[in-house]
């Protein structure tokens, strides 16, 4: 076995070799050679298109080769074959192509010019000459700038991230014009080889932050990286953990904020979502609304958040264990309530709150999936004819119902997806706990999720800050939000070089300067 | 953090945690039985003793403030000493943790779950103390300080007793004259016991400087909890009515109710759980942390892990009672004594004399 997976390896290995060896190669100044080697290395390749022409300008054979799915044939047509074709060169200056066109890159490299031609650049071969002319004219398909329809919002900027790097990085650029903010490039994946580029800003964001983001991104060694998501997942600190490390977002001007207060925002190409890093858990119950709204709204909003977060989680087990466990702590007239309304239910507390949950559970992952007029229909005959009916035919109790609603509703009020996923998932073993041990079972997965919490990292950075490294200032904009001028300093969290992002010297409304 | 300190705040609540745990449930009892409703002075003075302690062991640590206590000793008494005092440190917080750990359990079976067998819930807590434990000592800080934050309200909660208040009950004070009070500082005392952490935690400690300030303010805090605490029970109950319950300080809430909830007493002692862990977690860490240095090694959970197992089997070998519990917790406070108020003194006068006897020679 050892032997076999050795040879493996040794094959593997000569086998990257032989492809190395022969992309290294330069190419030749045969135009025809060029050719046919175009056409071996893209065999089965209907969209390849080869044009022959004769460049009038020197009157030498020479050959177009691009992708006819992934470049812009307009301006191939006006900018690279007419010049080419009907352009006399009146100072004869053989060096010179007259192309009207400003990305020309001239190249020997066979592996470049593969990369070429995969990235939507057009190849041109001309005879005798031993380098060939790469210009840039790509046009991948995409989608025109829309409003990000997973994270909605009122008074935000109603656009969002697309599928195109370099739309993406542009979107940021719109909203920091400034020459510190800086881009680093790495390229990511064996095969999908994609662009990946670090956004930060030079003189706020922490050098060792930024160090640590760009090796661990630097040590992906996959395939191909389809989804941001994809990428989170290599470079998070903790992968067992259900809370997310890295915060995904769709949303330019949410994007851009963080890279104010000093954080990092990773633009992965063909993925919509870009990854802001390092978080805290805070980061999570944020939305841009809650800075476009006045600030007294926007903290009792932001309260009702984390007050859903705890609902969501406890209170299904709570039901539990005050059902199996303590019903002393109900007042008798209460108790008297919920005896009746449980009266003709069979089973026991846990055995009809895991029943509903996971209804609710299913329902909600039906409604997603399906096309959206289909998805109304299932959440009004799951949500309000199963529960009726269930309730009517005495399977489950009124109480429990409600129960299930308040928390569905309570896990829809945090903003950011993945975290109300995590939080759905932290409410099973909680109700179990609760239906083993009660209160003390409660207390115990309360210890265990802050145990978690606590020493859970972002990017080496504690993730329970400014609550469990307690920092005072930083709470300002925590579960209150502080007027935006009186938060002086940016989050202690990010390590921010520079501190100060905000004076809170403004004028009074009557004080005359 | 990669810098695996403590703030200052972390300090403080870490000292406070393992000072408060679950001594403050029966102390209003115990004191009343021997100083009747006098006891509250004496925590007062106990408070007086401890913070001396305390600072007598910041001045010893100041002589060696990057070591532990275990550095200091191996400094002065060589490298077969220092040993040993590793070992007897590991074995009394040990003990001490393992102790306050099966006292939890006991008094979450009396209260709250009286039909589980008590090994399950050593084995139900040991996994949340693992998961905290295992990390360095910046998470348990970091644990300390939250839990203080979100316990506070526990102590609000006792001031609704208080519009049952007879304040006669005070009255007259001293009236059994100063011996009973003085003589029963040594139960107070123990109340207090856990500032000795400070001689592993000062090391650890970020800004050194406010050391001294911190202890005392630890100190403090717990001090006033205790003082608040006895006073409500005092004034709630009869003097004769106090000695009759076990944990007085439990009882008192029975008599809080709400129109949504009763029996607050269950939901405050489950959530006491979080108060009594702040008293058990350090000291399991430290226990771990001195075999760990023992052995040279600088990752712990393997002797956490350890000594988590062999606490299951003791606690399910052998079925800890109420009464043992009680006998093994009045040896304990001999040894917590000797380690607690006679070790740092007498260090405190070694290291100092030794230090005038140094420059004594050189001269």
């Amino acid at each position: 076995m050892i032997f076999f997976r050795k040879y493996k390896k040794m094959q593997n290995s000569s086998q990257q070799t032989n492809n190395n060896s022969q992309t290294q190669k330069s190419i030749s100044s045969e135009l025809m050679d060029n050719v046919t080697e175009i056409k071996s290395i893209f065999s089965d390749t209907p969209d390849l298109v080869i044009r022959h022409i004769v460049i009038k300008q020197t009157d030498s054979k020479a050959a177009l080769i691009y992708l006819s799915g992934i470049t812009d044939s307009q301006t191939i047509y006006n900018h690279v074959l007419s010049p080419l074709l009907f352009e006399e060169n009146k100072e004869n200056n053989e060096a010179d192509l007259k192309v009207s066109l400003g990305h020309i890159k001239e190249v020997t490299k066979w592996q470049e010019i593969e990369t070429a031609i995969l990235n939507g650049e057009c190849v041109l071969f001309v005879d005798e000459y031993s380098e060939a002319f790469i210009f840039g004219t790509p046009d991948f398909p995409k989608r025109s700038l829309e409003d990000s329809p997973l994270e909605s919002t009122l008074s935000g900027a109603h656009v969002g991230f697309t599928e195109s790097i370099a739309d993406n990085i542009g979107l940021i650029r719109k909203q920091i014009r400034n020459r510190e903010l800086k881009i680093k490039e790495i390229t990511v994946g064996e095969r999908g080889k994609s662009k990946v580029s670090i956004l930060y800003l030079e003189d706020v964001a922490n050098p060792e932050v930024l160090q640590e983001l760009e090796t661990r991104i630097q040590k992906v060694d996959v395939d191909g990286i389809i989804n941001s998501g994809v990428l989170t997942e290599f470079i998070e600190d903790n992968s067992y953990s259900p809370f997310p490390q890295l915060l995904l977002t769709e949303r330019p001007d949410f994007a851009a904020s963080e890279i104010l207060q000093g954080r990092i925002v990773t633009v992965v190409d063909r993925s919509p979502n870009v990854i802001i890093g390092p978080t805290t858990f805070d980061s999570f119950f944020r939305t841009m609304d809650d800075y476009g709204s006045r600030w007294i709204v926007a903290s009792f909003v932001r309260l009702l958040r984390y007050f859903g977060f705890f609902i969501a989680i406890l209170l299904p087990a709570f039901y539990i264990a005050i059902i199996s466990f303590h019903f002393e702590v109900i007042p008798l007239k209460l108790l008297f309530s919920i005896g009746v309304s449980r009266e003709r239910v069979p089973f026991p507390p846990y055995l009809e709150a895991f029943i509903m949950e996971f209804t609710l559970e299913m329902l909600r992952e039906a409604g997603i999936r399906l096309p959206a007029k289909i998805g109304q229909t299932v959440g009004i005959v799951g949500g309000i004819v199963i529960g009726q009916a269930a309730v009517e035919a005495g399977v489950v109790s009124n109480i429990m119902v409600i129960v299930v609603a308040i928390t569905a509703i309570a896990s829809f009020i945090i903003p950011n997806y993945e975290m109300s996923s995590a939080i759905r998932i932290v409410r099973f073993p909680m109700m179990i706990l609760a239906t083993l041990f009660g209160f003390v079972g409660i207390v115990a997965g309360i210890m265990i999720l802050i145990a978690h919490f606590i020493s859970l990292e972002s990017l080496g950075t504690p993730y329970s800050s400014p609550i469990a490294p307690l920092r005072f200032k930083d709470l300002k904009d925590v579960f209150i939000r502080f007027p935006v001028w009186s938060v002086e300093k940016r989050p202690l969290s990010t390590q921010a070089v520079q501190n100060r992002r905000a004076n809170s010297n403004r004028p009074k409304g009557d004080e005359k300067g | 953090m990669k810098t695996n300190k403590i703030t200052l705040m972390q300090y403080i609540f870490l000292i406070h945690g393992v000072q408060v745990g679950v001594g403050l449930l029966t102390l209003p009892r115990e004191l009343a039985e021997k100083a009747g409703t006098d006891g509250w002075i004496t925590i007062i003075l106990s408070w007086l003793l401890t913070s001396a302690v305390s600072l007598i062991i910041i001045q010893v640590m100041k002589k060696r403030p990057d070591g532990t206590i275990l550095d200091l000793v191996t400094y002065y008494f060589g490298k077969w000493v220092g040993k040993a005092a590793t070992i007897l440190f590991a074995l009394y917080f040990a003990a001490l943790g393992n102790l306050i750990f099966i006292r939890e359990a006991i008094f979450i079976q009396a209260w709250i779950l009286p039909r589980t067998e008590l090994y399950i819930f050593i084995l139900l807590l040991s996994l949340p103390t693992y998961l905290i434990v295992k990390n360095n000592i910046t998470v348990l800080g970091r644990y300390s300080e939250l839990v203080f934050f979100i316990t506070i309200w526990i102590l609000i909660a006792y001031l609704i007793p208080l519009n049952y208040a007879n304040w006669l009950h005070l009255l007259p004070v001293v009236k059994e004259g100063w011996l009973p009070i003085v003589s029963s500082i040594r139960t107070t005392i123990f109340s207090f016991i856990g500032f000795e952490v400070a001689f592993f935690l000062y090391p650890f400690l970020h800004k050194k400087e406010k050391a001294s300030l911190g202890i005392v303010i630890a100190n403090t805090i717990t001090m006033l909890s205790l003082l608040m605490i006895t006073l409500v029970v005092y004034l709630f109950f009869s003097p004769d009515e106090i000695t009759v319950f076990n944990e007085p300080a439990i009882v008192i809430i029975k008599i809080i109710e709400f129109t949504f909830v009763e029996r607050l007493e269950i939901i405050i002692f489950s959530y006491y759980i979080f108060v009594i862990s702040t008293t058990v977690l350090p000291l399991i860490f430290f226990a771990v942390y001195c075999t760990s240095q023992l052995v040279g090694k600088q990752d712990h959970s393997r002797h956490l892990l350890l000594f988590l197992i062999l606490q299951f089997l003791i606690v399910l070998l052998i079925p800890p009672t109420v009464e043992r519990n009680a006998i093994l917790r009045e040896g304990m406070n001999v040894v917590s004594f000797v380690f607690a108020f006679v070790f740092p003194i007498c260090i405190w006068v070694y290291v100092s004399l030794h230090g005038v006897l140094k420059r004594g020679i050189k001269k």
